[in-house]
């Protein structure tokens, strides 16, 4: 007879409040062990090519999300060598150093070039142009001081919670970084 | 052959340039050359991350007030939402996603888990426990954008919605299984709507985004009922909820017209519930269900273990392991893959990638086995929802699927002489 004073509602409210309980328990139980961690996190949330990983395979101006990518050649003026003969800015089988397109490594013509003394000769890259796909980047690696390398432009990227271009990047380049490091500059 | 001896000399040469870089000298300038002062401006994140955080609360507490009000649906919180979130914040990183990072924190203490990243994590559900569903009413910009510009509430068979409501079930505990793993993040490589808020981007997954668009004018919401992840979740919070969506005060007429409004289909009908066979007969029904779960946790186990390699390949170090053995393979290789050429250049050994991935395929069978069992307790548990059938007098609300949109009150003739919304 006691079962059938159990009326299936009260039953039913009991599980009910069973699974409050549980559901508010597992709230508090996951928020403390993950304030724990986030508070631990230094907080990286930029994400960064370290260039002395980089293998210059071109993947950054075909994989970012954006029309453009948000990677640019950037140039370490105090690495460079100022050589009239760039493996940069000429491609490698040029025969006469002028500025006719078949000479050029840069695709978009970004990397700007201007006379200092002689034989001394400063390049710029003209970020509107570069599309971050790396080709100065190997030809300087390869023949230069390497002073031209890839970095992710902090006020381009939108942040991806993942970043496409890390998911297939050849050599484990990209890599979030914090506040304090969010260019890993070569100077 | 040739291009290969090509690419491997230049390899070889850009390998040792990574070592020491300084062919040539620094120049010494006579002309008074001054080096020039480039800076690379870093935007103040830390801002946008509070303004984030503040806007999620903001929302979910005005969509929290309506809700307990019984107000109209209010189309700001959506648009707000949609412009702000979606247009304007780009769509990333929002809570849906937030899953991964957090499967990520708890599994790899290396990973520093953003506090604003835990924050909307966080916040969605404590909403969700103390209020039901409201994030998912208007705060979140993919359910907002859908409930926009939905028209009508096209119905979908009862047996329909059962199966395709077990896809955010599977969608979630895959999504687990390859954040576990660190192989990718499945909600952010899959997600529909991100190329709407981007104005751009994938074309499959814009036109998927579209389809999905164009289906919610017709039946509400098919990505939150059919797909999220995170509405999944959300509903095990508000299925027990303390405060809990009412539809009215007063006594329920049975007018149906609440039942009508939803779009979500989480309005159920009066059921008289008279059995058509003994007591006896339907607990022994269930008897046989609850049998049966072991049955489905173990087999769902033992399928997704043997299935562990093949999963494993969404890794990017299994991958790259069967790159390299199928160029090894070859005897006169044409083409060296970029990923193989990188591999050599950084002198990489065949012993580490494969210690590497004998770790990660191990790494994938723990998890997978997991999630089989998950899976396999998600399938039990539909068919056991199957056998119990409820008496119900009134139209009640189910709290697990209701979203919060709040589009019953306003069709409630008792709600709205109650809260004078004529």
């Amino acid at each position: 007879m006691k079962e059938k004073k159990n009326s299936p509602l009260k039953r039913r409210e009991f599980l009910r409040m069973c699974g409050t309980a549980i559901a508010g328990g597992s709230v508090l139980a996951v928020g403390a062990a993950l304030a724990g961690r986030a508070k631990a996190g230094k907080g990286d949330i930029f994400w960064q090519i370290d260039p002395a990983k980089c293998t210059q395979c071109g993947r950054c101006e075909t994989h970012c999300i954006l029309p453009v990518s948000a990677v640019k050649c950037i140039h370490a003026n105090r690495v460079c060598g100022y050589c009239d003969l760039c493996g940069g800015y000429y491609r490698s089988n040029v025969k006469e150093l002028n500025t006719a397109a078949e000479n050029m490594m840069c695709p978009t013509g970004a990397i700007e070039r201007k006379f200092i003394e002689d034989p001394y000769f400063e390049y710029t890259i003209n970020e509107e142009l570069c599309n971050g796909c790396g080709k100065c980047v190997k030809g300087c690696t390869s023949f230069g001081n390497g002073s031209l390398y890839l970095q992710i432009k902090q006020d381009l990227c939108v942040n991806c919670n993942e970043c496409q271009i890390a998911q297939v990047c050849v050599s484990e380049a990209i890599s979030r970084v914090d506040y304090a490091t969010a260019y890993k500059l070569k100077e | 052959m040739m291009k290969r001896i090509f690419t491997i000399v230049s390899g070889v040469v850009a390998s040792a340039t990574l070592a020491a870089q300084n062919r040539f000298p620094k120049p010494d300038f006579e002309s008074g050359y001054e080096y020039p002062n480039l800076q690379y401006a870093v935007p103040n994140e830390i801002v946008w991350d509070v303004a984030d955080i503040v806007m999620l609360v903001a929302l979910l507490l005005s969509a929290t007030w309506a809700v307990m009000k019984r107000r109209k649906p209010m189309i700001w919180i959506s648009v707000v939402s949609v412009l702000y979130f979606g247009f304007l914040r780009n769509g990333c990183v929002c809570s849906v996603g937030s899953i991964q990072n957090v499967v990520l924190a708890l599994v790899d203490g290396t990973y520093g888990l953003p506090w604003n990243v835990l924050a909307l994590f966080l916040l969605p559900i404590v909403f969700a426990f103390l209020f039901g569903r409201v994030f998912c009413a208007g705060v979140c910009p993919i359910g907002a954008l859908q409930e926009l510009v939905n028209i009508k509430n096209g119905r979908i068979s009862k047996p329909v919605t059962m199966v395709l409501g077990l896809f955010p079930w599977i969608y979630l505990i895959l999504t687990i299984l390859y954040a576990a793993t660190r192989s990718r993040f499945l909600i952010c490589q899959f997600d529909p709507f991100i190329g709407i808020f981007r104005l751009g981007g994938d074309v499959e997954l814009l036109a998927f985004g579209i389809l999905l668009l164009v289906i919610s004018v017709f039946t509400g919401r098919p990505f939150c009922r059919f797909l999220c992840p995170y509405g999944a979740l959300l509903s095990l919070f508000s299925a027990v909820s303390v405060k809990k969506v009412e539809l009215t005060k007063k006594k329920c007429i049975n007018c149906e017209l609440c039942h009508n409004s939803c779009p979500v289909d989480a309005i159920r009908a009066p059921y008289a519930n008279t059995p058509q066979e003994e007591r006896r007969e339907g607990v022994k029904r269930l008897l046989g269900y609850m049998l049966l779960m072991p049955l489905l946790v173990v087999s769902g186990a033992l399928m997704m273990r043997a299935s562990a390699e093949g999963l494993s390949r969404a890794h990017k170090e299994v991958r790259l392991y069967d790159m390299v053995t199928a160029y090894e393979a070859q005897a006169a290789p044409e083409i060296i893959p970029l990923e193989v050429e990188a591999f050599y250049m950084k002198g990489r050994t065949m012993e580490e990638l494969t210690a590497t991935k004998d770790a990660i395929v191990a790494d994938y069978r723990k998890y997978a086995t997991w999630a089989g069992a998950m899976i396999g307790l998600v399938l039990a548990i539909a068919l056991m929802r199957f056998s119990i059938k409820r008496r119900r007098e009134t139209y009640e609300i189910d709290q697990s699927s209701c979203v919060a949109c709040g589009r019953c009150f306003e069709y409630c003739p008792q709600n709205r002489v109650a809260t004078k919304l004529n």
